[in-house]
């Protein structure tokens, strides 16, 4: 178990360092060159000198590399956003918790809608549960996220009018934000009405966001389920007499964790790039929308930053979920 | 001729043109893979035939039609309405099947072939090629998808070809692994063995059974992979990185502008949506469909 | 064991409650406009750059300067005419360069400090004293225009000297005698600030980007901004709202509302959401495709607001061959501008035929026009001796939506559909307006072509034309004495009828000489919740929320 997490975590040093590299490269092959980039279309000639004189655009590559992971790494400055000229760091930590929040609540909504959904179409195979979740699985993973979001837009906020359609809160609730993350704000305020409100501008990105995963959570379940019902060590189980329901919990369930496990992991990149996508249908104030104007105003310093941090993160939780796998699997640990 | 040799002749000849024949008959009887190949049928016929089937130019407008407001539904005379600048709807669908159709095949044709070469390498040379070459993927993987594909056009700029270069690289790291697998289980394979054993030698064996026999995953994912890059360049269209000419009939670009008027035509972007989620159900129909009809587990199985 | 069953009843329990009681939150949208006074949200199209009218000319930063501050006069409400605001009186002398005004008496600023003639000639003096990085076009545009220069005499000023004679009177002192000078005051950009919190909270610190323009360090611009109006400053978070309210010491008619919200939402579909929910009471640029759906809803209402504005297409003559006539001739024959007012300003535009807007003083009925004719175009090329199909680089800006360009992307494509069938070849580049867009035509590298506009900040011709084609700009690119001489005449002329003449001899000169095509005016709209009394739309924008309250009930 040990030789694993160690060999897992060794994984990670060619990782971050290949990721490093990669963006480093990235700037230098930005159009323009990385002064352009980095301060904006037009820049005078002092504050070209400037950036040039900061970045030593004339030392060697390696040198050039190792003061980008220093000020990176240890600095923590991800540099100046073209636009605002504010630190990209700063905006990040704006901008990440509403990301995230949106990300959770689409996981949650794939969870709990798409397990149970796996878990009944397994059991009632072939019949008309099955079907459908066959057919909602297949939908979800056929439909382009910013579609979904649209027409979720469509229905629910424009034709009938149930929901808010873009935000993440009303304007007319005021409360503090000290975490940033509104539906635990909501709740440190006491403010049930402010919960409320949060959580019906949660609802429709979430479902955008999370359909995919839904389908995948849904499939998974029912393979896992289908497939660990026919072992052998069920069939006995329920030779010996053991009730159905019992059967189910202790057997299929635990066994059918280990890929849905993996699929969050899995998720997340997906979650993130999605993310991308539903926030622009939907105004709602996260990573995503930060990157998509990032990108029409050619503002690579915040390009840079977005994409390096949520690298890292998807890296991360893919260290954990690798971790977890091994300690749900015994098997692997051995391996 | 000795057991041995004739058991390895036997094994031959069984790996490859039992499995395809098998495959199909499965294939054949399911009948949501038989849907998803008539989708498939469609949307190829609708590209391939598009300048027969589409009654007006895609890129030309009648300003008349609008009649001061943005626009007019679909009609007799204008299956799926009337566009912002007075194109008619429907022949732009259908032009857009072609986009959509090319943009899909180009990128996975591009992470396929770089993708297989790299992972053929790396599963069956092994040793450093096969570690640098692995770690290389993880780096790539450790970006996700769109991501990687933002940063890609970010670096060449907005347009058709780069979008599809760009959709094309996030497939590599894909293919790569998946080869790298089948070629590594193959090898490891009882007949591959015996065929060493009796002398076959070494390009006879990547020919004739490892590869066949590792195909059948990449076959399935290619079919996958075509569904999700018609979706990830829709996504990139519809962001605005993809043709920079506003006129062009591609449907993620066609999605972009028809927010705004999602409460008075909300069919400029409905339209276009559903030609896309039909397109790629299609292939994710076959996709599954090949997979159950290929993988081993589910023979024997109804 | 039971647990297994609630498993799949949870989920489908926890969507349906989700629904059911969307279906019952959703009747807070009407409660939100109940009592008269009470509380107005109003959705911008983004946030404000700073709050210091000085220093900025976006109208998302002067909206909410607008509420709090004012100047020595104003205009009226919905015209253009000059009216008193903190000054009761004024007049010029014989010489037309000393201007006497005579002050408001008891009137205080926000933070309780006395307005009076040393707080006049503070502001001034603050303005006309900014240096270096100030001096940029992003951070003091509109004293250039109207004053020109500064202290340091590097350039020419209309402005001398500011003296306090006694405590409500005060005297300005130009360096010649201006026409414009006076209607110039009504700028949201020359109202008086409380000069207290102007050195307390270090209005003068901070930095000027060249592009994104004035960035506060001090927070004065951000948190303190004080002055006379009828609201005064509550809080602002970037992103989120702009919180103002009632001035209860307001030496005038005291507003009605007691809080007014400016909350930014910048994509324009949100906004119509919003002011449909009832999260919004109002807001500002309606798109011609949603005035039917706002006027089609009972419980919301339009308001119109006049047309001061003017679209156009500029022609770079630095490129060859735009510098020929013939060429220019050719690119206004093959612009459809007809079809183009007609069907995407639903209904609210007009074609516009110079660069006035038609109620503008100086509006000349009989100038050269050009109908759309391809054949026309393509021959006129010929003469040119220009190869056919020439090469254009058109540009158009994204992200944005202008009252006179609701729809940039739209206008764009019908206008190179028209140019590709009169013998030009049009090739497109576009960029984010801000900073890029504006930038690349205010320098003229926004190719041959570009789409651009203007709306009028106060009633004078010279604010039309005189801003374009006064002098040399990298936009237009050309040198024509004849035209920039005329323009000088009008500026200065006293007598108006003179004026008026020497105005509409210039028009004539524009559209002949055709640095530009001008093609639309429009009337910008305003939506509002039906219930909402009181706003009175300006054409130059200088609106204020004082006036308004929200009707009890629906």
């Amino acid at each position: 178990m040990l030789r694993f997490v160690i060999r897992r975590l060794l994984l990670l040093v060619p990782i971050l360092l290949g990721l490093s590299i990669l963006v480093f490269a990235w700037i230098r092959a930005l159009p323009g060159g990385p002064a352009e980039a980095l301060l904006g279309e037009r820049l005078t000639p002092e504050s070209r000198a400037q950036i040039e004189e900061q970045y030593g655009l004339d030392d060697p590559v390696f040198v050039q590399y190792w003061r980008y992971v220093k000020t990176t790494v240890v600095d923590r400055d991800l540099g100046t956003s073209i636009n605002t000229r504010r630190p990209v760091s700063e905006e990040l930590k704006e901008r990440f918790p509403a990301t995230i929040e949106l990300a959770v609540a689409a996981m949650l909504f794939a969870m709990v809608l798409g397990v149970p959904l796996g878990y009944v179409a397994a059991k009632r195979y072939g019949g008309p549960i099955d079907q459908a979740s066959l057919v909602v699985s297949l939908l979800g993973v056929s439909m382009p996220i910013f579609f979904l979001a649209i027409l979720l837009k469509y229905i629910f906020a424009i034709k009938l009018g149930l929901l808010p359609t873009v935000g993440r809160m009303s304007v007319l609730i005021d409360i503090e934000h000290p975490t940033n993350f509104y539906v635990l704000d909501a709740i440190i305020a006491g403010n049930p009405e402010a919960l409320w409100d949060v959580i019906k501008h949660l609802i429709l990105p979430a479902i955008a966001l999370g359909s995919i995963p839904l389908a995948i959570v849904a499939r998974i379940t029912r393979a896992a389920t289908l497939d660990v019902q026919n072992e052998d060590y069920v069939r006995t189980a329920r030779a010996k007499g053991l009730p159905p329901r019992t059967v189910d919990v202790r057997h299929i369930f635990r066994n059918a964790l280990l890929p849905i496990a993996t699929i969050i992991g899995l998720q997340t990149g997906l979650l993130l790039s999605g993310a991308v996508l539903t926030e622009t249908v939907f105004a709602w104030p996260g990573m995503g929308t930060w990157l998509v104007e990032a990108i029409d105003n050619r503002n690579y310093p915040v390009l840079q930053g977005g994409i390096l941090f949520v690298s890292l993160v998807f890296v991360m939780v893919n260290l954990v979920v690798d971790l977890s796998y091994a300690l749900i699997n015994p098997r692997i640990r051995v391996s | 001729m000795s057991v041995a040799e004739a058991e390895a002749r036997e094994v031959q000849f069984e790996a490859p043109a039992g499995l395809w024949r098998d495959a199909w008959h499965r294939l054949r009887h399911n009948p949501s893979a038989m849907v998803g190949f008539a989708l498939i049928g469609l949307f190829v016929f609708v590209a391939v035939f598009a300048p027969v089937i589409a009654p007006e130019d895609p890129r030309t407008g009648d300003l008349s039609r609008l009649e001061g407001t943005c626009c007019p539904g679909p009609s007799a005379e204008h299956w799926f309405g009337i566009d912002q600048q007075g194109r008619d709807e429907f022949s732009r669908v259908v032009y857009g099947a072609r986009y959509s159709l090319l943009i899909g095949v180009v990128s996975v044709a591009v992470g396929l072939s770089i993708g297989l070469v790299l992972g053929a390498i790396a599963g069956y040379f092994g040793g450093v090629a096969d570690s640098v070459l692995m770690r290389l993927m993880d780096i790539m993987l450790s970006i996700p998808g769109l991501l990687l594909a933002i940063g890609i056009v970010a670096m060449l700029g907005p347009g058709i070809t780069q979008i599809m270069v760009a959709v094309g690289v996030t497939q590599i790291p894909i293919f790569a692994r998946l080869m790298r697998g089948s070629v590594l289980a193959a090898r490891e394979n009882d007949y591959v063995t015996a065929a060493r054993a009796v002398g076959v030698s070494r390009p006879a064996i990547l020919g004739s059974h490892i590869l066949p026999n590792a195909m059948s995953p990449v076959i399935v994912q290619a079919t996958l992979a075509l569904a999700t890059a018609i979706i990830d360049v829709a996504g990139l269209g519809f962001l605005g990185l993809g043709p920079q000419d506003p006129a062009t009939p591609e449907w993620g670009t066609m999605l972009t502008d028809t927010t705004r008027y999602l409460q008075t035509a909300p069919h400029l972007a409905l339209i276009p949506g559903i030609a896309i989620v039909i397109s790629v159900l299609g292939f994710n129909l076959v996709g599954d469909g090949l997979r159950e009809a290929l993988d081993p587990k589910f023979r024997g199985r109804a | 064991m039971k647990l297994s069953r609630l498993w799949f009843v949870f989920p489908l329990a926890l969507v349906a409650l989700a629904f059911a009681a969307a279906g019952c939150g959703g009747s807070s949208k009407s409660d939100s406009s109940s009592s008269a006074g009470g509380e107005l949200v109003f959705g911008t199209a983004s946030d404000p750059v700073a709050l210091d009218g000085a220093l900025v000319s976006d109208g998302e930063s002067l909206r909410p300067i607008d509420q709090m501050f004012e100047g020595l006069v104003t205009l009226k409400e919905g015209t253009t005419e000059v009216v008193p605001a903190l000054a009761t009186s004024w007049k010029a002398d014989a010489a037309g360069t000393s201007w006497t005004f005579d002050l408001r008496e008891n009137v205080k600023f926000h933070d309780g400090t006395e307005f009076n003639a040393d707080a006049v000639c503070f502001n001034f003096d603050r303005w006309y004293n900014f240096k270096g990085p100030f001096q940029q076009q992003s951070a003091t545009y509109y004293w250039q225009t109207v004053f020109g220069g500064f202290s340091d005499k590097k350039t020419p000023s209309l402005y001398k000297s500011c003296e306090a004679t006694d405590d409500h009177t005060v005297v300005i002192n130009l360096t010649k005698p201006s026409a414009s000078f006076l209607g110039a005051l009504a700028l949201t950009n020359f109202t008086i600030a409380s000069p207290e919190a102007l050195q307390k909270y270090g209005a003068d610190k901070g930095s000027v980007d060249e592009e994104t323009g004035f960035k506060p360090t001090g927070s004065y611009a951000t948190q303190h901004p004080t002055g006379t109006g009828p609201f005064k400053f509550v809080s602002w978070t970037r992103g989120d709202r702009l919180v103002m309210e009632k001035n209860d010491d307001y030496w005038g008619d005291k507003a009605k509302l007691d809080r007014l919200i400016f909350r930014p939402i910048s994509d324009n579909a949100a906004r119509l959401q919003a002011l449909q929910s009832g999260e919004i009471e109002g807001y500002d640029l309606v798109e011609p495709q949603d005035v039917k759906t706002i006027e089609g809803d009972d419980s919301l209402q339009i308001l119109d607001r006049p047309a001061f504005n003017v679209g156009y297409v500029t022609i770079n003559q630095k490129v060859s061959p735009f510098d020929k006539i013939e060429v220019r001739q050719a690119v206004a024959a093959g612009l459809d501008r007809e079809a183009v007012v007609k069907n995407f300003y639903g209904g609210r535009g007009e074609v516009a035929k110079a660069f006035m807007p038609p109620s503008l003083e100086g509006y000349a009925e009989d100038v050269q026009t050009y109908p759309y004719d391809p054949a026309k175009a393509k021959s006129l090329l010929q003469k040119a001796g220009v190869q056919m199909p020439l090469k254009v680089d058109f540009w158009y800006p994204t992200d944005i939506s202008r009252p006179y360009m609701p729809d940039p992307k739209r206008n764009f494509e019908a206008f190179a559909a028209s140019l590709n069938k009169s013998g030009f070849k049009v090739v497109p580049h576009s960029a984010p307006w801000s900073p890029d867009y504006l930038g690349r035509v205010d320098e003229g590298t926004a190719g041959h072509l570009n789409l651009i506009g203007w709306t009028g900040d106060f009633a004078d011709p010279d604010n039309f034309i005189g801003v374009f084609f006064q002098s040399f700009s990298p936009q237009f690119g050309f040198r024509n004495p004849e035209l920039f001489n005329l323009l000088d005449q009008g500026e200065a002329e006293p007598d108006e009828a003179k004026r008026e003449d020497i105005y509409k001899q210039a028009n004539r000169l524009i559209m002949d000489f055709l640095p530009a095509v001008p093609y639309a005016h429009s009337k910008p709209a305003l939506g509002f919740r039906a219930d909402v009394e009181g706003y009175e739309p300006s054409p130059t924008t200088n609106e204020s929320f004082a006036p308004v309250s929200i009707g009890g009930g629906d």
